[in-house]
């Protein structure tokens, strides 16, 4: 193998893990402060990429052709778009759920999932196709040695790495963070100590949605592609990774994400015929890491009061 | 006191969650027949060895001995059949169901739950869950005619003293040797719990060998019902004996009982 | 004496009166469902039918020991079974209503296998579809074997998704909680992609699948029974569905009616609480898992060899999320609310074709507004009876 070959497979991988990452992050959150398996996180990210591929369309025609200008145009419609739609699936189907049974948060997450790609399948125009996202970053080659990447690619790596930085920060060092981790900790008390709940679930919900959109983006950046079904396999990677690394535990929701990609990448060296059986490959080692380690490489707290 | 073995014997148990050392060497012993009031303070350890005993926590060291045989470590269904059930603190009762239904979940050793038996062999079937019935019924008529009569009604009906009542019948129904009650007159007036209590005592007159482990923090309840009291603190034993013994123990007065009721014992 | 007696004469002249009365309010419901053909009406029938429930749930409500309705109640299974033969009979020569009967049963058959894992079990499963879909293909591929006897390809369809179901339950079992769902999840959208890639199953242009001839009977073509009857080949098809469907509920009302569904019912509602009184959670689930399979791989199998041909998109998420929707529908854990909850999904697009290019956002909606709303679907379980109605 040599060392091109090597090095586009690493930096394929890398974007792959960069999105997971942003994505099991969302994930990990919702269950940390609200304890619901939120599957239509991926559809809300879905629904950004189809934000930002709208609002690219008529910037051109309004005079703005800086590929910079349309690209910070392009991201700020997405984020918003995401985090509204987020909101709004927090505030009227997830919210008012509260101590109903798990089954039916995870039934109406499903069907809002449902709803939401059926919804751009049928009413976006010519919405069952997919759609080209536009190259806004430098497409142009960087080589470093024996190695050629594109621009583009390390600087949606570094993006995105800087994005899962920011966020780790946020949790850690703000007083957001704190609340968020009080509310995971334990609910209760930390609305006894003067944390307005409903405010830190709907803040978690905008944190959620608004990394769903950066993997929106990067995605569509990077692959210069979109399309109505996006969401479903990004929503049930993005879980996937999260239970792997700990549920409810950032830093494990991360290292999942790595952990199947690392997988999918080794899949399609072993079968290079097709992608679809990497994907397989890649689920079924992940299920068996599951049987194996059901609480996560990182563990989660566990205790249930008797 | 005799000199026969105990049945149920704690060697040592101990249980750490993190930090926290929930169980530490804990050892006592429980004789066929008697009742045994396990109190202390709030978080002193009593519910986790409920918890352990009955094998929903793993011991982290120790041995759990029942008539001799070890039984610690083992899965809870393991535990359960042999011999050991319990009412929970927080009464866990599926409020759907039927007092039947949640009765038979305890009868749940008895049941036959062959394929043929329950699906092709009806008229079996019919003469298994007549004999069941009959069973609930007498043993809930102890504890309430009403409870009896409406035995198939759903749980979601009946008020907390009834809650508990089907509790512990859903713990005795199966005939255990050593029932663990976590402070079954929580929620109640002293004179329900009077009530309870009796009902209780009467259910032993059919069953003498049964024997009671109870949690409680009512202490008049403790002072009448129990032969022997084990005080726990901290996770640790910190004293056994008699209601009076313990109860003019200075380290438990110090500990648990404070001023109010250590004048009076 | 004679008080009883005649209290028992008047029991049984209602029973009678209500049988007939159900009888023909369902036949005649079902004939217009299937024959109308200007979609207004089948809106009203609908509607119709929508009130008919709240009116008729109310009574039970209100006066759940009157004669009549406990007639009703008692007598409805045999009304609701005779109401589905007459129609058999009445439609025996029209394809397409034979057909949608057909459809309709083998998707009540599924729900009831879905049913026992939900609705007893509480052991969650999205790829209904895909298990449905191992039925259909293991019919694709054994109907070649012209020597193996029908029956028990349609045998073999369920053991293979029962099979099939039992690998993926490990990491079921041990995950916490409804986090396991992500693993039933995963399989039924890699399932279709499998189905697309792969080449041995026709890939993404599907298979064929032999029609089915039971006894010397080939249900590929129509049967003369004489000059003026004609029955359509569909008919031998109702007739397979219905003793499937038949048989599935009735084995389903057993489970529910024994030691064996309080055992599920004590697995779903306090994991805990089971443990502590011996019941092995890890067997119940895997019964309830495996059996329920069983019987969607069966019902596959027939509705393989009665579509005659299948292709992936038959067995895509979209169509588990809609196999989950006719249990929620019809309300987790009621076993007649299945049949409800099929019609909705399956009987009613077909007869309105405006919304069928919609109807799965439309039922996710609904679904969506009906657990907002009434989180216990449309008719909510009862409680359990172990001997029918009236008896203890």
């Amino acid at each position: 193998m040599d060392i091109a070959f090597v090095s586009q497979i690493v930096v394929s991988g890398l974007i792959l893990a960069v999105i997971y990452a942003l994505v099991a992050v969302g994930f990990t959150l919702f269950v940390g402060v609200f304890n619901v398996l939120n599957f239509s996180h991926g559809d809300v990210l879905m629904f950004g990429a189809f934000a930002g591929f709208t609002a690219f369309l008529p910037l051109a025609g309004l005079g703005v052709t800086s590929p910079f200008l349309q690209l910070v145009l392009v991201t700020i419609a997405s984020v918003t778009c995401t985090i509204a739609l987020g909101l709004i699936v927090a505030r009227f189907f997830i919210l008012p759920l509260k101590g109903a049974p798990l089954l039916n948060t995870l039934l109406i997450t499903l069907m809002l999932a449902t709803v939401i790609r059926e919804g751009v399948r049928l009413f976006y125009p010519r919405g069952s196709n997919p759609k080209s996202f536009p190259a806004l970053l430098p497409t142009d080659f960087v080589s470093i040695g024996a190695i050629n990447v594109r621009v583009d690619t390390i600087m949606l790596i570094f993006a995105g790495l800087a994005i899962i930085v920011a966020t780790g920060a946020l949790i850690e060092r703000t007083r957001f963070g704190l609340a968020i981790r009080a509310v995971a900790q334990d609910e209760e008390t930390a609305r006894c100590m003067g944390v307005n709940y409903r405010l830190v679930v709907l803040g978690a919900f905008a944190l959620g949605s608004g990394l769903a959109a950066c993997a929106a983006m990067i995605n569509g950046l990077y692959y210069n592609e979109v399309n109505y079904s996006m969401g479903l396999m990004l929503a049930i990677i993005g879980f996937c990774s999260a239970i792997i690394g700990g549920l409810g535990n950032i830093a494990g929701a991360i290292l999942g994400a790595f952990i199947f990609a690392g997988l999918q990448i080794v899949g399609s060296l072993f079968m290079p015929f097709s992608s679809a059986y990497s994907d397989v490959f890649a689920f079924a080692v992940i299920l068996v890491l599951i049987a194996l380690k059901p609480t996560g490489l990182i563990g989660e707290r566990v205790s249930e009061r008797v | 006191m005799t000199n026969e073995a105990p049945l149920f014997e704690s060697r040592g148990l101990s249980k750490r969650f993190g930090g926290l050392q929930a169980l530490a060497d804990v050892s006592f012993s429980v004789r066929r027949g008697e009742i045994l009031g396990l109190i202390g303070p709030n978080g002193s350890g009593k519910t986790t060895l409920f918890n352990v005993v009955t094998g929903i926590y793993r011991p982290d060291g120790g041995a759990a001995l029942l008539d001799g045989r070890e039984i610690g470590g083992l899965r809870a269904q393991a535990i359960y059949r042999a011999g050991v059930t319990r009412t929970f603190q927080r009464c866990r009762l599926s409020t759907e169901l039927s007092i039947f239904d949640e009765l038979m979940i305890g009868a749940h050793k008895d049941l036959d739950l062959g394929f043929m038996a329950n699906i092709l062999h009806r008229k079996a079937f019919r003469a298994a869950f007549e004999e069941k019935r009959e069973q609930a019924r007498s043993l809930l008529a102890i504890f309430s005619a009403e409870l009896a009569q409406r035995m198939f009604e759903p749980i979601a009906r009946f008020p907390m003293i009834d809650r508990r009542r089907i509790e512990i019948c859903r713990a005795l129904i199966s005939r255990p040797r050593l029932l663990l009650l976590d402070e079954p007159s929580a929620g109640m007036t002293h004179d329900e719990t009077r009530q309870l209590m009796d009902d209780i005592l009467e259910t032993r007159r059919g069953n003498p060998e049964l024997a009671v482990v109870i949690i409680e923090h009512e202490m008049p309840v403790i002072e009448r019902v129990s032969d022997r009291c084990v005080v726990f603190n901290y996770g640790r034993k910190i004293a056994e004996g008699s209601y009076r013994e313990v109860a003019s123990d200075p380290q438990v007065q110090e500990a648990y009982l404070g001023t109010r009721h250590g004048a009076a014992a | 004496m004679s008080v009883t007696t005649r209290n028992g004469m008047r029991d049984r002249m209602f029973a009678a009166f209500a049988l007939v009365a159900t009888t023909l309010l369902c036949f005649a419901f079902g004939r217009a469902l299937l024959t109308v053909n200007d979609e207004r009406i089948v809106v009203a029938l609908l509607v119709t039918l929508a009130a008919g429930i709240v009116l008729a749930e109310r009574r039970v409500t209100r006066a759940p020991d009157s004669a009549l309705v406990r007639g009703a109640v008692s007598t409805a299974p045999a009304a609701v079974l005779l109401a589905i033969v007459a129609l058999i009979l009445v439609f025996h020569a029209n394809h397409f209503a034979l057909l949608l009967i057909c459809t309709l049963l083998i998707y009540v058959t599924v729900a009831l296998g879905l049913h026992l894992q939900f609705g007893y079990a509480g052991v969650l499963n999205f790829a209904g579809a895909a298990f449905f879909g191992i039925g259909c293909y293991t019919a694709a591929v054994l109907t070649q074997l012209a020597w193996l006897p029908h029956p028990v390809v349609m045998v073999l369809g369920g053991v293979f998704a029962a099979l099939i179901g039992l690998a993926l339950l490990p990491p079921v079992l041990r995950t916490r909680g409804h986090y396991a769902s992500v693993v039933t999840i995963a399989f039924g959208v890699l399932f279709t992609t499998f189905l697309e890639i792969n080449e041995t199953f026709g890939g993404a242009q599907g298979m064929h699948v032999a029609g089915l001839s039971l006894f010397g009977f080939d249900m590929t073509r129509n049967i003369r029974l004489s000059p003026g009857v004609t029955l359509s080949f569909y008919f031998g098809y109702a007739v397979v569905a219905l003793l499937l469907a038949v048989g599935a509920f009735a084995l389903v009302t057993r489970i529910e009616r024994s030691w064996i569904g309080l055992t599920l019912d004590a697995v779903r509602l306090d994991e805990t609480r089971s443990a502590c009184f011996g019941i092995d959670l890890a067997r119940w689930k895997i019964f309830a898992f495996c059996l329920g399979n069983f019987i969607i791989g069966v019902a596959g199998a027939l509705f393989g060899m009665l579509m005659s041909f299948i292709a992936p998109p038959n067995f895509s998420f979209s169509a588990s999320l809609m196999l989950v929707a006719i249990i929620i529908l019809g309300g987790i854990g009621n076993r007649w609310g299945v049949l409800l909850g099929a019609t909705l999904i399956v009987l009613v697009p077909e007869r309105l074709q405006t919304i069928q290019e919609y109807r799965v956002l439309l039922f996710a909606a609904l679904i969506v507004g009906l657990l907002l709303i009434r989180p216990n679907g449309l008719a909510p379980r009862r409680m359990r009876r172990y001997f029918g109605e009236g008896s203890a």
